[in-house]
């Protein structure tokens, strides 16, 4: 176990390099090939050359390799990478602040998002699978795969907008005019966006919508699983013991059908950092989703190669996590 | 998406550099209702005034600081705010003399150094401030800043010779000279722009803390700190001792994405938002009629022509080109009405601007067709027209360049694939082979910005790269004429003398419009600056 996650983590270094050099080369070569974006800061009116060069300087946009059309400039990529990792400098954005600051602030408001979106996807999606998986062919069953054929079918930035018009606007101000309703949930859990007055209630919604998609796969998941392990000889042996039911489905059948489902939700947060993108910027969470957005839309090179970089070693853990799970879940998978 | 935010991007840069204070000249002075004010607003680059150049940031220093002249908010003339006068027998050397009294949120007094100091940390070339610009006429601005002497690195720029530019001299505590390169008549109405408002000297100490929680000197100060990306809270401040905000507290909350303000602005959770998405114009329209604010600004858009190419140096070309395009059935079909014709080269709200200076801006098929034939005809290829990608301008040019088609039968061909940054670097090396857009946005409420800096030889936004000797004499007698209206008189000469030439094509002035609530008693929206926050009050 030890040598595994040695190994593991050893195998960290590579992917992590190559994906900061990847981002590195690509926000390169679209500031040779598009030109010096610190420009672009002036619009319209043409800076003094010495401005702009002082300011291209201090943004970090000075090095002469940019001008170089197809230059990987690696020397601008080692002050990078020996200052991510040296001195956990990961550069400044246009207006000046750390990237490190700017993750910081991030930070909380999308790990409060994801944890929404995978508590809502994992209770509400197990129950469902579980329920659906159970009762094979009856109304559940059938209700269950309709409406997750239908959440799976919309994309996540048109359930967000309608969610927002229509449950965050329309449904809200119908509640906001009635006076009996309290505030925490007229103004707080139906606000059509993120609000600084009730930061938790208002991201509910935001964070159910970023679950709802994986919640359909997480249903249909369960429910495909329970009914393969129902009909298993495991199961069948432990109801032949005269175990009681209840322990046959949650502790042989549930627990068994939940491999797939863990391994998923693991996966999934990978994609929900992607769908935190959208949702973040419709419902105007300030966080890591929104912050990448931007960058990306202003090509701050620092700022994407920083905040993918941490994504990229959030994920490389919870893959790692994911996979010691599974030996707790099932003690046949042994890592050596 | 990217469409949008260049778009405001360069609004931003645009409408922001017009100068600003937030007079609130209504002069009643009227009930005192208080409240918080609710307001839409995007992140601000900088709250340090050496630095703030966008419109949000703008928006926010205007109510933290104030500066020695402010904005009348119906007429756009230039009141003194801190300043007791502002004086100058020749144009050069003026003399600021200030009010008594007035202190920073810390204690400080907003004396002469504050103001020396303030100007001069923004031009300094290390500090890097965005507003460093704005101090180009005074007198040993050269001297603080300094250039690479290769061009581009490796070799880092040597310091500059100077700290302060040698144009500031401090004559008592409320008194300060300065003295300006050129003689500009037009001095006092720039300083009403935030790059000219004070800072502290616990401020310049620290710069970024103060930038995070700053130490003004106006009416509202900053209730706890900067919240990055979720909201800035002002409160009215003790320390401020002219006429106070009517509001007691305004609440600016910060949107990435306006149509997410738009949403929290429908739930009722703002009281103004100054910014309306388009897509959602007609709808704002319908349901808030009577409390949507809309006026023609003041940012220029224009089709520049490229003299430097052989096919545009005739005149008449030019004027043909101009008197095909019929700017209202644009305006109406692309842009529901959210633009204005441009008939001069003038914001419309500005003094001194007269309308209808530009005779060929009128759709004349005979006439366009006339002139080209007597310029001898089109001798070019196919018309490039260009403008920068993914900021929805491809529509309307496209418009423009079926309409030239129509009347003058030129063909013509879209260049819109490149980004900002690689466009203006394109335009800045006079590399453009047909017409190209481009905006302007006043730097101060005086007619001269819309001339020098675009059309005047050599100037710095001169993308036209147009040269004339008698404008640039008329400009130059209007810069160092005894009085303002001399001085204007002698501008129109010189706009005159531009729609005769016609080295850029007018189109459009952009309309602003603002959305306010019910509970918005009275909105103020200042000429020069824009929505006045301060000014507004609650029922």
């Amino acid at each position: 176990m030890g040598r595994y996650v040695i190994r593991r983590l050893l195998q960290f270094i590579p992917t992590v390099l190559g994906t900061m050099f990847l981002l590195h080369y690509m926000t390169s070569l679209a500031i040779q090939f598009s030109g010096n974006p610190v420009r672009a800061l002036f619009g319209d009116r043409t800076p003094p050359p010495a401005l702009l060069q002082a300011v291209t300087e201090r943004l970090g946009y000075g090095d002469p390799c940019l001008e170089q059309k197809g230059n990987p400039c690696f020397g601008l990529f080692l002050d990078r990478v020996s200052g991510v990792f040296l001195h956990f400098d990961f550069g400044i954005n246009m207006r000046r602040q750390e990237v490190t600051e700017l993750v910081a602030n991030a930070v909380p408001f999308t790990l409060k998002l994801l944890l929404i979106a995978i508590i809502f996807e994992a209770a509400v999606g197990i129950a469902a699978g579980v329920w659906a998986g159970l009762r094979g062919g009856s109304f559940a069953d059938n209700l269950v795969k309709i409406s997750t054929v239908f959440v799976i079918s919309v994309p996540i930035f048109v359930l967000g907008v309608v969610v927002r018009e229509f449950v965050g606007v329309k449904f809200g101000n119908v509640l906001r005019d009635q006076e009996w309703i309290p505030d925490v949930i007229a103004y707080g859990f139906f606000s059509p966006g993120f609000k600084p007055d009730y930061p938790f209630a208002s991201l509910l919604i935001p964070g159910m919508v970023l679950g709802s998609v994986a919640l359909a796969t997480t249903a249909r998941l369960t429910r495909t699983s329970i009914m393969e392990n129902i009909r298993a000889d495991f199961v069948r042996t432990a109801r032949a013991k005269g175990l009681a039911n209840k322990r046959v489905i949650g502790v042989h059948t549930l627990r068994n059908s939940l491999i797939p489902v863990i391994t998923y939700l693991g996966v999934d947060i990978g994609s929900a950092m992607a769908g935190a993108v959208v949702t973040e910027t419709i419902f105007n969470v300030p966080g890591i989703g929104r912050l990448v957005t931007a960058a990306a839309r202003t090509g701050e090179s620092p700022v994407i190669i920083g905040v993918v970089t941490m994504l990229v070693l959030v994920i490389l853990l919870v893959n790692l996590l994911v996979d010691l799970l599974y030996a707790v879940l099932d003690p046949r998978i042994r890592y050596e | 998406m990217r469409g949008k935010f260049l778009k405001v991007a360069v609004a931003a840069t645009a409408t922001a550099m017009l100068a600003t204070a937030c007079g609130s000249g209504s002069g009643d002075g009227g009930s005192d209702a208080g409240g918080t004010l609710r307001v839409y607003a995007s992140e601000p680059a900088f709250l340090l005034p050496s630095n703030g150049n966008d419109e949000p940031s703008i928006y926010v220093i205007r109510q933290l600081y104030r500066g020695l002249v402010k904005y009348n908010a119906e007429t756009g003339e230039v009141e003194n705010d801190l300043a007791d006068s502002i004086e100058s027998e020749d144009q050069k050397l003026w003399t600021v003399k200030l009010k008594d009294g007035y202190t920073f949120d810390n204690g400080e007094p907003v004396d002469a150094d504050s103001f020396i100091r303030s100007w001069n940390y923004a031009a300094y070339g290390p500090n890097a401030q965005n507003n460093g610009y704005f101090m180009k006429r005074i007198a040993g601005f050269g001297d603080v800043t300094s250039e690479d002497p290769d061009g581009e690195g490796p070799e880092k720029a040597p310091a500059p010779t100077a700290e302060t530019m040698s144009g500031l001299k401090k004559v008592d505590d409320l008194t300060f000279t300065v003295e300006l390169s050129e003689p500009f008549t037009g001095f006092p109405t720039t300083v009403g722009y935030v790059g000219f408002f004070p800072m502290a000297q616990a401020c310049i100490d620290d710069a970024d803390t103060c930038n995070e929680t700053p130490i003004g000197n106006g009416p509202y100060k900053i209730d706890g700190t900067w919240e990055r990306n979720v909201e800035i809270n002002l409160v009215r401040s003790d320390s401020w001792n002219g006429e106070p905000g009517k509001p007691d507290g305004i609440n600016y909350r910060l949107f990435a994405d306006v149509d997410s303000g738009y949403a929290a602005f429908q739930a009722g959770e703002l009281d103004v938002m100054y910014t309306i998405p388009p897509a959602r114009f007609k709808d704002a329209k319908a349901s808030y009629g009577d409390r949507l604010y809309e006026q023609a600004g003041d940012s220029f858009n224009y089709v520049g022509l490229p003299l430097y190419n052989e096919n545009f140096k005739d005149k008449r070309v030019r004027q043909a080109l101009s008197l095909a395009i019929d700017r209202q059935s644009i305006v109406d079909a692309v842009f529901d009405g959210r633009y204005a014709p441009a008939t001069g080269f003038v914001a419309p709200s500005y003094q001194g601007a007269r309308e209808g200076v530009c005779t060929y801006c009128q759709k004349d098929v005979e006439k366009a067709k006339a002139l080209l034939a007597e310029a001898g005809g089109w001798k070019g290829d196919k018309l490039v027209l260009w403008a920068n990608a993914g900021a929805g301008h491809e529509a309307w040019l496209q418009a423009v360049g079926d309409q030239i088609k129509g009347v003058l039968g030129i063909d013509y061909e879209l260049k819109v694939n490149l980004q900002f940054p690689e466009y203006l670097e394109t335009a800045d090396n006079e590399q453009l082979t047909g017409p190209f857009r481009l905006g302007w946005g006043p730097d101060y409420p005086y007619l001269e910005t819309y001339l020098s800096p675009i059309y005047g030889t050599g100037a710095h936004s001169n993308h036209t790269t147009f040269s004339n000797p008698e404008f640039d004499k008329l400009m130059k007698q209007g810069d160092s004429a005894a009085t303002i209206d001399e001085a204007l008189a002698l501008y129109q000469q010189a706009e005159d003398v531009l729609a005769e030439e016609l080295p850029v094509i007018p189109m459009f002035w952009r309309k602003e419009a603002a959305i306010y609530s019910e509970n918005v008693d009275t909105f103020v929206w200042n000429q020069v600056a824009g929505a006045d926050y301060g000014a507004t009050s609650l029922k």
